[in-house]
């Protein structure tokens, strides 16, 4: 991805790389970023040959644009590894951190790899799932190990923490605010990028509701959040895009609210109530930031449509 | 501490007018601010009024804290440190270390300006992430911190409304607080907001039903922008 840019990771599919039809049509999904999976998804008999298919598959996944990412096994570290860090692969999804030791040990690793097979030093992402007590115990210290964490939340780990904790899954309150405002806070603290899940009900277990996951990423969108965790379904793909990019009335509003702003400036005032609303300069921020966002937002999904049709004339001129 | 603080009104230290408003309301405590409410090139003559900011709150029989920057805590607190000033808020109070350098020059203002020494205190404003990470720290830092505040963590953090109506990591951090401020022998302070409510537009009524699901999870008093909610305050966090 170009350097400058914000990151633009509102939607993305988890697979298991050992599906062929999935890994092959991952391009047509519009995805933000896709995640090849050695783990939960991959049976113990397929281990070995799922890593020897990630390296191909990479390239795959960049035919629509979207940005590589595999998640590896807790207890392969070594041999998943060597398996996934090829030019291209962008972040490693390391499941159940419990130590930030754990989260240096992959450090050490991918900078070798990335040293031996000609990768920009720093390249490859790490991203820790916080899915135990344990975990949760030691976020802050898991989420300051490594410059390589850039982003971090606890979002997706609520299927094994219900486990680990015996937490119940869907219920219509929300039962994870303190493992949640823990991983946040420390995300913030260390100025990484935060992803988190305002609290939607979830009371059917759904994963391929379309209305459900717009509702999710349209909540962490309004409160202020850009990045989304990624799903299982390709059904809320388009959701998640569509829930997560500021609309053109949101847009519009923004603009609204700098044009106020620049009234507040001349008049000498820190603030003013217009039209029943706080104007001042946490405002004018918001609206800065949604005029960013939508922006980038734009510029990749263009980049997207064009990774698409190169893709689609490429296999015209194959058949 | 025998005084009741149950409001903390913030006047902007640029608005002599507001200030005598602002003391006469019946809020338990002034909040001179020098930082958020006060434009830049408006710090220098705000500073110069300081003594008599504090004398009018006095008057009125309101305690005065200044709000100070921590980043320009040598200018503050020299404009502030005068006799009859109770305390200082630390707006975006970060670390430790910050409050130490402060409390340190309180120490040397109260020796040079006849004030008792160690009277002064401090009430620290968690309104940053890293503020709060280290909120424990901070509350240690100085025996002078007596009162921890999230302050205007929700604007400075950019934490905006959940659907349900939460201001999104506020249930948490203000829980955290609780704890922390309990912990460290300091007195939390704040109101549980939600939406729609933001403290300049917040009504009386809307602040006594936040000041009272405040008080319900432990804190003792809250801060407020506008003289209309000092009497919902009062109300709500008086001592049974």
């Amino acid at each position: 991805m170009a350097k400058g840019r914000p990151v633009v990771r509102r939607s993305g599919l988890t697979m298991p790389v050992v599906t062929a039809r999935f890994v092959d049509n991952a391009w047509r999904r519009g995805c933000d970023f896709v995640t090849l999976d050695l783990e939960d998804s991959v049976p113990q008999h397929l281990k070995a040959h799922a890593r020897s298919l990630i390296k191909d598959a990479i390239p795959k996944i960049e035919r629509g644009g979207a940005e590589p990412f595999a998640r590896i096994n807790h207890d392969y570290v070594e041999a998943d590894l060597e398996a996934v860090i090829w030019p291209g692969l962008i972040r490693v999804k390391y499941p159940k951190t419990e130590h930030a030791e754990e989260v240096r040990r992959l450090d050490a690793i991918i900078t070798r790899l990335e040293r031996e097979r000609g990768i920009r030093p720093g390249t490859v992402e790490i991203d820790p799932s916080i899915e135990t007590a344990l975990g949760v115990a030691h976020v802050y210290e898991i989420a300051a190990a490594s410059r390589r964490v850039k982003e971090f939340g606890a979002t997706t780990g609520g299927y094994d923490l219900s486990r680990d904790l015996g937490v119940e899954m869907f219920v219509d309150f929300d039962q994870f605010v303190y493992v949640k405002g823990e991983a946040e806070l420390a995300a913030r603290a260390l100025g990484l990028g935060v992803r988190a899940a305002p609290f939607v009900a979830n009371t059917t277990g759904s994963v391929s509701d379309g209305k459900r996951a717009f509702a999710q990423a349209e909540a962490a969108r309004k409160c202020g959040l850009h990045l989304g965790g990624g799903g299982l379904n390709p059904a809320v793909v388009e959701s998640h895009n569509a829930g997560y990019t500021p609309g053109e009335e949101d847009v519009r509003d923004a603009r609204w609210v700098l044009e106020q702003y620049r009234r507040v400036i001349a008049s000498g005032e820190t603030w003013l109530e217009i039209e029943n609303r706080v104007i001042d300069a946490y405002e004018a921020a918001r609206a800065r930031d949604t005029i960013e966002f939508a922006a980038a937002c734009r510029e990749r999904d263009r980049d997207k449509a064009e990774a698409v049709a190169r893709t689609q004339a490429a296999l015209a001129l194959g058949a | 501490m025998n005084q009741q603080r149950r409001s903390w009104l913030l006047t902007p230290l640029s608005r002599p007018r507001e200030v005598e408003d602002a003391a006469r309301c019946g809020a338990d405590v002034v909040v001179l601010d020098l930082v958020e409410l006060v434009r830049e090139e408006e710090k220098h003559a705000a500073r110069l009024g300081v003594a008599a900011a504090i004398g009018t709150a006095q008057a009125a029989g309101a305690e005065a804290f200044v709000m100070i920057d921590p980043l320009l805590a040598y200018a503050d607190l020299h404009a502030c440190v005068w006799p009859g000033l109770a305390g200082v808020v630390i707006a975006r109070a970060q670390t430790p270390s910050q409050v130490e350098e402060i409390a340190a020059l309180l120490g040397e203002l109260e020796g040079s300006r006849g004030i008792l020494p160690g009277s002064l205190e401090i009430a620290a404003a968690l309104e940053t992430a890293a503020g709060n990470q280290a909120a424990y720290e901070i509350a240690r830092a100085s025996p002078r911190v007596r009162t921890l505040t999230l302050g205007r963590a929700d604007l400075v953090m950019d934490l905006r409304p959940e659907p349900c109506g939460e201001i999104h990591l506020l249930p948490y951090l203000m829980q955290r607080l609780v704890i922390v401020a309990g912990a460290a022998g300091a007195t939390p302070i704040g109101a549980w907001w939600r939406s729609p409510d933001r403290g300049l537009l917040a009504t009386p009524q809307n602040t006594g039903a936040a000041a009272r699901r405040g008080r319900a999870i432990g804190f003792k008093g809250a801060m407020c922008l506008r003289a209309n909610q000092v009497d919902a305050l009062n109300c709500a966090y008086a001592r049974s």
